[in-house]
């Protein structure tokens, strides 16, 4: 447990001192994610055999303290948080123009104390506070993009304190109802009752604002592409997971199964809608960064669907794929955001026309764009393509799943359609756009690193499948 | 019977204000209405006994907010606001038609609350002893829910931090009139004085290192209202340090329990109440700097 | 009707109020004013549930200061971002 808490004491410490302390951000910055990452590693090491492991704080007996529990999977999120944020950082160190402003590196590492807490908190009031770091930190990195972010930044403050009350009058009925905050042994006590439907309704429709899952995800599109590109990545890739690991946390640890299993197909119906509609506005959309920002909505769908076929077949094979697609995307979506950004950073303009020829004058860049792009789709052998098989495995099995699986192979080619809509673009070299500033091979070779890493996780994926099933648990 | 009206009284006051809040003609009034909805809500804490809350929405909840909204309003300026037409008349009525059985349901739902008892507040008394602490809100604020107390500290460092990069937050403070000069010269340090004695009494009654922040923060910004006071650079380090005194001396106690065994966050045995007490002291201070830079913070120096 | 019962239902009645506000107002003070309401009915609404038994819970009391803090704090950074747009706004003109 220690290891885990020193994964999320040195991101904390380090926004601190950064604060205080303005020379030499960037290192320290790295330094900090660099600690975190090992802290995080050793801590999968240590309960990577299926245990879990508390932490009453203060050492006070459970229903009166807070409790912090250390899983394989919160384990696995503590690794992966930590592992972005030191890919961002080395990126965001190399180019500057990434970033939007020196305040950058605090607020980053506030954030990532932010997911950390979250992912090791295990006690309802506890969460929301969490959240409200995480949303406030979000908030302000967009803010950082300048004058054309404030708009979008307050539309995402205010939807998502709104978001954040209602999940607090949830927690407020579910403390009324039973007397308890701890998540588990809520968890032993729930009963389908009046209140406990009201308050993990009141709790969804919450989460579901804040962690921009269709049809509450209006503002992400706007917030999302007006960041500077290193904060995209970010918030794409890890913020908007934090709501969906609520969510599910409280869906499968908390709610009666009998309730789980009727509200499983609204959730799964919401997904399989934002895999359309997601999709529809990526390929409509003229601007590069909002297609990006629309395809985190329509893969979200997959995660949401995932989530709720687990609910309502009790099927721990869909948790698996649920945390697999979350990994595979922030993978994926980290490259793709920095990918974008370095593209309208050269090319000078922010539309997806401007990228004509860019195959040529930034090849490496398209490439990762590329690489990105496959594993969103789900073609083998990435990760997205493992997380994918999972989903569809338990849907093909029985003729009456297959409309299920059929939305899943239109949001598919939906997905297809539009990374194809810009690669299009790119290899279309007739009268290449020619760069505005001279492209930085470094920092291109950088964008594609993550992108690798989706492929990495498909050559482990053999292992990790069984080991993520039994994590689930 | 006579508590029942007076409920009824207070609970139709409240919901009167909080509507003229929302649709009052002008954002003057709107405001205006906030605030003393801030205070009625004040008063209806108190009528339930929560003494804590009365001090802390006093303070915090129509004293900072309001001076709040209204320097926002100073930097608006008054312009029309194209409010309140037909079409926003038809949403609104839209939007009621919705929400309306959202409330029957809710109210249908919460009846049952109303005769549960919980196990917490019982825990929460026998372990009162060995809290270190007297007074019980106080005792699960810093003691048994600490670490809500620690991250709610680094909610308002982001909320500084956000509104410090947006730039100039500077107040058009014109000359004050020699009037207020006068009074705010005596105000402020009455406003200490009460928040050092809400401070030092919150360990045993209500009261604590919110409500006392907050009263610091405001006889702060009084004071610079009045020209009394230098303006308030965040590129001075001591007002930085102020500011994260708290936090860090909170993370450091958490730690230092971590590694030395007693487990994070764990006050070792006897140590409780003078470590509560540190960081109480730092708290109210990191919140006074905090809240006031809030309100009165200047404009930030060019980046580095 | 019980006082914890009243209570509740007038948070109730605050919370959606300031919802409704939240889903037609355009201006950005109102809107930031309408997420205050929507807090303080949930506060009102945990308060009332302390005053259940007697003395007060001191749990929901505790959690409604730290509520109360994290709301002014998204208030001040909220505030903060609608001045700086409508300074822009006025720029333009």
């Amino acid at each position: 447990m220690n290891a885990a808490l020193l994964s999320l004491f040195a991101p904390l410490a380090g926004g601190l001192l950064l604060v205080l302390w303005r020379p030499a951000r960037a290192g320290l910055a790295l330094g900090v994610a660099l600690v975190s990452l090992l802290a995080a590693a050793a801590a999968l090491h240590q309960v990577a055999d299926g245990t879990r492991q508390w932490l009453e704080v203060g050492g006070w007996a459970p229903p009166l303290a807070i409790r912090l529990q250390l899983t394989p999977l919160s384990a696995l999120l503590l690794l992966f948080t930590a592992g972005l944020h030191l890919l961002v950082a080395v990126y965001a160190a190399r180019r500057p123009h990434a970033i939007g402003g020196a305040d950058f590196w605090p607020l980053a590492c506030l954030l990532h104390a932010a997911l950390a807490a979250l992912w090791l908190s295990a006690d309802l009031f506890n969460l929301y506070v969490t959240l409200e770091l995480l949303g406030l930190a979000a908030v302000a990195l967009v803010a950082l993009a300048g004058e054309k972010a404030q708009r979008p930044a307050l539309d995402y403050l205010l939807l998502s304190l709104a978001g954040s009350l209602a999940y607090l009058l949830g927690v407020a009925i579910l403390y009324g109802r039973y007397g308890v905050l701890d998540l588990f042994l809520l968890g032993e006590q729930a009963t389908a009752d009046a209140p406990t439907r009201l308050a993990l309704l009141l709790m969804t429709l919450g989460l579901m604002l804040k962690g921009a899952l269709w049809p509450l995800h209006l503002w992400l599109p706007a917030a999302h592409s007006s960041a500077p590109a290193a904060v995209s990545a970010l918030l794409s890739a890890l913020v908007v997971k934090g709501p969906l690991y609520i969510l599910w946390l409280l869906w499968t640890r908390l709610a009666p199964t009998e309730l789980a299993v009727q509200a499983g197909p609204l959730l799964a119906g919401a997904g399989a809608l934002a895999l359309l509609a997601g999709g529809w506005a990526a390929l409509r959309t003229p601007l590069l960064k909002s297609l990006v920002a629309y395809s985190t909505v329509a893969q979200l769908g997959y995660a949401l669907l995932a989530l709720g076929l687990a609910m309502h077949w009790q099927e721990p094979r869909l948790e698996a794929a649920l945390w697999l697609f979350v990994v595979a995307h922030g993978l994926a979506k980290v490259s793709m955001f920095l990918a974008a950004g370095e593209l309208q950073h050269t090319l000078g303009g922010k539309r997806v026309v401007t990228l004509k020829g860019a195959s040529q004058t930034l090849p490496v860049t398209m490439f990762t764009f590329v690489t990105a792009g496959v594993s969103l789709i789900g073609l083998p052998p990435s990760g997205g393509f493992l997380a994918k098989w999972l989903l569809l495995q338990p849907l093909l099995e029985r003729p009456q799943h297959w409309g299920w699986a059929l939305a899943v192979v239109l949001g598919t080619l939906m997905s297809a359609a539009y990374v194809f809509r810009v690669v299009a673009h790119g290899f279309d070299r007739a009268r290449p756009q020619p760069p505005q500033v001279r492209p930085d091979r470094f920092g291109q070779w950088l964008t594609l690193l993550p992108a690798l890493l989706v492929f990495g996780l498909a050559l482990i994926g053999e292992r990790m499948l069984p080991w993520l099933e039994g994590v689930s648990r | 019977m006579a508590e029942g009206l007076f409920d009824l009284v207070l609970a139709g006051l409240l919901l009167m204000l909080a509507g003229g809040a929302l649709y009052g003609r002008s954002l003057y009034t709107s405001i205006l209405l906030f605030v003393t909805f801030g205070l009625v809500l004040a008063l209806v804490w108190a009528r339930l006994g929560a003494v804590d809350l009365a001090l802390a929405e006093a303070a915090i909840g129509a004293g900072l907010t309001g001076a709040l909204l209204f320097a926002a309003l100073a930097r608006q300026g008054r312009a029309p606001e194209g409010e309140f037409d037909l079409a926003c008349r038809r949403r609104g009525l839209a939007a009621a038609a919705v929400l309306l059985p959202v409330l029957w349901l809710m109210l249908s739902s919460l009846a049952p609350l109303a005769e549960r008892d919980s196990p917490l507040p019982e825990l929460a008394l026998a372990a009162l002893p060995h809290s270190g602490v007297e007074h019980p809100v106080t005792a699960v604020l810093l003691n048994y829910r600490a670490w809500d107390t620690l991250l709610e500290l680094a909610v308002l460092l982001l909320a500084l931090l956000g509104a410090r990069q947006l730039g100039s937050g500077r107040l058009d403070t014109a000359r004050p009139w020699p009037q207020l000069r006068a009074w705010n010269a005596h105000l402020a340090p009455l406003l200490v004085l009460v928040g050092g004695f809400l401070l030092w009494r919150g360990s045993s009654a209500p009261g604590g290192a919110f409500q006392a922040g907050a009263l610091l923060a405001a006889g702060v910004v009084s004071l610079r209202l009045a020209h009394l006071l230098p303006p308030l650079r965040w590129s001075f380090w001591p007002l930085r340090l102020l500011v994260l005194l708290g936090l860090a001396l909170f993370l450091a106690v958490a730690a230092a329990g971590a590694w030395l065994g007693q487990g994070w966050l764990s006050y070792p045995a006897g140590w409780a109440k003078p470590l509560i007490l540190a960081i109480e002291v730092a708290a109210t201070l990191s919140i006074a700097a905090s809240l006031s830079l809030l309100v009165v913070g200047e404009r930030r120096e060019p980046a580095p | 009707m019980s006082t914890p019962l009243f209570w509740l239902g007038v948070g109730c009645v605050l919370w959606l109020l300031g919802l409704h506000g939240l889903l037609t107002l355009r201006n950005a003070v109102r809107r930031i004013i309408a997420i205050n309401l929507m807090g303080s009915g949930v506060f009102l609404v945990m308060v009332a549930l302390a005053i259940r038994e007697r003395p007060g819970d001191p749990v929901l009391v505790a959690l409604v200061v730290t509520g109360l803090v994290v709301a002014v704090s998204a208030t001040a950074l909220a505030l903060r971002l609608s001045g700086q747009l409508a300074r822009a706004r006025k720029g333009d003109a």
